[in-house]
């Protein structure tokens, strides 16, 4: 056994330079690639919205074509969300998962290396569309038929890059669950698993239940396209509605993939800065459970203009408005948490109790779209786009924000300017809000998405709201130099770093070793 | 190790299974309109009148047409309404006219509004259970013959029988090429 340890050891000596980080199959160097990806998708993703706000700054066309407009708006989701969002979580993941149940490393190091260098040539691919003739994907990121099938070539190109980005999660998914099922320390029992560990087991089912499923209604309309078939061409006896429902009921599940990694962010950070223990823990995790349940069920919500059966648009309706149950004692549960406790108000601890406001904005907003007959009015305006938003900005990637500030003295063993990263903040807070609050009324007003013009009316708050992207865009480069201030910084950190902080990582020095558990923590 | 892998298995056979059942959501989603009458979905093979009794009911049935994409087609209904009596068949046809300077082969998709109604509107005889292929400034007539079905309830207001009029020259082209 020792000189299995001292084997493992000797292990530094591996590669430098590029090809350390190409052939690595270590959690946290894999950790650190995925969230310096993420970091570099979201100023791509972020420059895109930056085309869109600055083009709507104004009504009439000012500065791009409607078509690349339209290019910019379906890559900027795409790469948002498959990009960003889902890179970061599993980056967290990553980092933190074998820390958290006191395991050496994943369970399957070498596909864990293979799951995140595909992120990068699927991005290229994907990218590389915008160079094109033809110019990149314009249909939405839901690719809708029938103006999917008609669009350039960037087509098949997007679709097979979305396999990949798909494959790859698959990949990170299983190698989650086989992590957390098997490798967790003696006496650390499923409902003892830290709350994050837990979030992250339910999202991990959720997409290898949801992800083959957009595998299959892309690969149908490339075969549409393509080979003949006619699944959605009417023309072949084929149906487009038919491919929105199985998109959203891969769409459905994947919107809780975005944001259930976030809570388990939240009810980590929370106790933490409140010096109490989570409240709820055992109904934390079954209201993360039943909402996974919920989103197979909901996922007709999303088209409720297409023409349904009243009784779909009130089974629809109703198993909607149920999630806003296991949601809300999520949220009663961060509130009782903090009840009483002894709060301190660190830069993560801010994000947090940001997150826990703001989503619930975006939670109601979503309550209302719930309501088949007033989202007939609702229905593809700028209201949706505020209320996703206010659920992926404020929600996933503050709580991603919030994580990085939290965890970053463990990871580097250095701390970062607690001055500055409240500067950062407010104003990210301060600018989303300027963003994103306008638009729920342009959207209100009947404002439609996906439009490079509006009318005259919409012009003020199209104006705040165009301030308020470039404020918010702005505010993360002090993000970048916060970290780069940091990591130039000496080791000081301690190994526990936030008082109140609990968890198997907090015992490991700071930074936490390459290898992290060598032999298994006991837990009771 | 084994819990690993046996975890890897049951994983891999799940991902497998949602692939599949991608697919299957074709067949159910088939099945469940023809359920609920969603799309307004018609017969798709004739018709054969038997057992429907002539009824002393009348309902109007309004004819309309779209040509899918902009193609090259004239494609109009000869009569724009017709009051019919219920359990009666009745002959109607739409004109179509290739405005191009080539060869088109064409395929009409029908839907009937409103979709409950769908199943008593029976075609015997429709163009649309063929291809069509017209040359380069053809007009054709294009029949249908069709019968309500006596069991259509009362309380029915005007049935509307759209058709589409896709052009699929390309289509059969490239299938061919394959």
């Amino acid at each position: 056994m020792s000189a299995n340890i001292d084997h493992l050891k000797e292990e530094h000596h591996q590669p430098s330079g590029l090809m350390r980080w190409i052939t690595t199959t270590n959690h946290k160097d894999i950790g650190s690639l995925y969230l310096w990806f993420s970091l570099l998708m979201f100023f791509v993703g972020g420059l895109m919205a930056l085309v869109i706000r600055a083009e709507l700054f104004q009504p009439g066309l000012q500065f791009v074509v409607p078509g690349f407009f339209n290019q910019m708006t379906t890559m900027h989701a795409l790469i948002m969300i498959f990009g960003a969002v889902m890179p970061a979580f599993v980056g967290l993941a990553n980092w933190q998962l074998p820390m958290m149940i006191g395991a050496p490393d994943m369970a399957l190091p070498r596909l864990n290396n293979w799951s995140f260098w595909i992120l990068p040539f699927a991005f290229t691919m994907l990218l590389s569309t915008l160079f094109f003739e033809s110019g990149g994907p314009a249909a939405g990121w839901t690719l809708y038929p029938p103006l999917s099938l008609q669009g350039g070539n960037s087509m098949p190109f997007v679709i097979f890059s979305l396999h990949l980005l798909g494959a790859s999660s698959i990949l990170g998914a299983i190698n989650v669950i086989a992590t957390i099922l098997n490798m967790r320390a003696p006496g650390m029992t499923l409902m003892k698993m830290p709350i994050f560990v837990w979030t992250w087991l339910i999202t991990a089912f959720l997409l290898i239940a949801s992800m083959p499923v957009l595998a299959g209604a892309i690969t149908m309309l490339l075969t549409d396209r393509f080979y003949g078939t006619s699944f959605f061409t009417a023309a072949g006896g084929g149906d487009p509605v038919l491919f929105q429902h199985i998109f959203w009921f891969f769409g459905h599940p994947e919107v809780y993939i975005l944001i259930l990694p976030a809570f388990g962010i939240v009810s980590t950070i929370i106790p933490a800065f409140s010096r109490k223990k989570l409240f709820g823990y055992d109904s934390m995790v079954y209201a993360t459970a039943s909402i996974a349940l919920l989103s197979f069920i909901v996922w007709a919500h999303h088209m409720f203009t297409v023409g349904m059966p009243l009784a779909g648009e009130i089974f629809f309706m109703f198993t909607t408005m149920l999630i806003a149950v296991p949601t809300g004692v999520k949220v009663f549960n961060w509130v009782a948490t903090m009840w009483k406790g002894s709060m301190t108000f660190e830069t993560p601890m801010l994000f947090a109790l940001a997150f826990i406001i703001l989503f619930t904005i975006g939670g109601f907003s979503g309550l209302m779209l719930a309501i088949t007959p007033a989202d007939f009015q609702y229905h593809d305006t700028y209201f949706v786009v505020a209320h996703f938003h206010y659920v992926l900005v404020p929600g996933a990637v503050f709580a991603i924000i919030a994580a990085v500030y939290y965890w970053l003295p463990k990871w580097t063993g250095k701390m970062y300017n607690e001055t500055l990263g409240k500067i950062h903040f407010w104003m990210t807070t301060i600018f989303v809000n300027i963003t994103f609050f306008p638009m729920h009324f342009v959207g209100l007003a009947g404002m439609p998405r996906r439009i490079p013009d509006y009318a005259v009316q919409f012009t003020d708050f199209n104006m705040i709201a165009s301030v308020g992207a470039f404020g918010f865009g702005l505010s993360q480069l002090l993000f970048v130099y916060i970290l780069f201030l940091t990591l130039r910084q000496p080791v000081t950190a301690a190994d526990k770093s936030w008082e109140g902080a609990e968890g198997l990582e907090w015992t490991l020095p700071s930074p936490a070793p390459y290898h992290s558990f060598d032999t298994p923590p006991k837990v009771d | 190790m084994t819990g690993i892998k046996s975890t890897i298995t049951k994983l891999s056979l799940a991902v497998v299974a949602m692939y599949g059942f991608s697919y299957a959501l074709v067949p159910i989603y088939d099945t469940f309109c023809e359920i609920t009458g969603l799309n307004g979905k018609t017969n798709e093979v004739a018709y054969v009148a038997n057992d429907i009794k002539e009824d002393n009911r009348f309902v109007t049935v309004k004819f309309i047409s779209n040509v899918a994409n902009s193609a090259p087609l004239y494609f109009e209904p000869s009569v724009s309404e017709m009051t019919v009596q219920v359990g009666k068949p009745y002959n109607t046809h739409y004109v179509m006219k290739n405005n191009s300077s080539k060869q088109l082969h064409t395929t009409a998709s029908p839907s009937v509004t409103p979709g409950k109604h769908a199943e008593y509107f029976k075609k015997i005889e429709c163009f649309c259970f063929n291809q069509q292929t017209i040359n380069a400034g053809e007009v054709k007539d294009l029949g249908i013959q069709f019968i309500i079905d006596n069991e259509l309830p009362n309380d029915s207001g005007d049935i509307v029988l759209s058709y589409t009029m896709f052009d699929i020259s390309n289509n059969i082209k490239e299938t061919n090429k394959l």
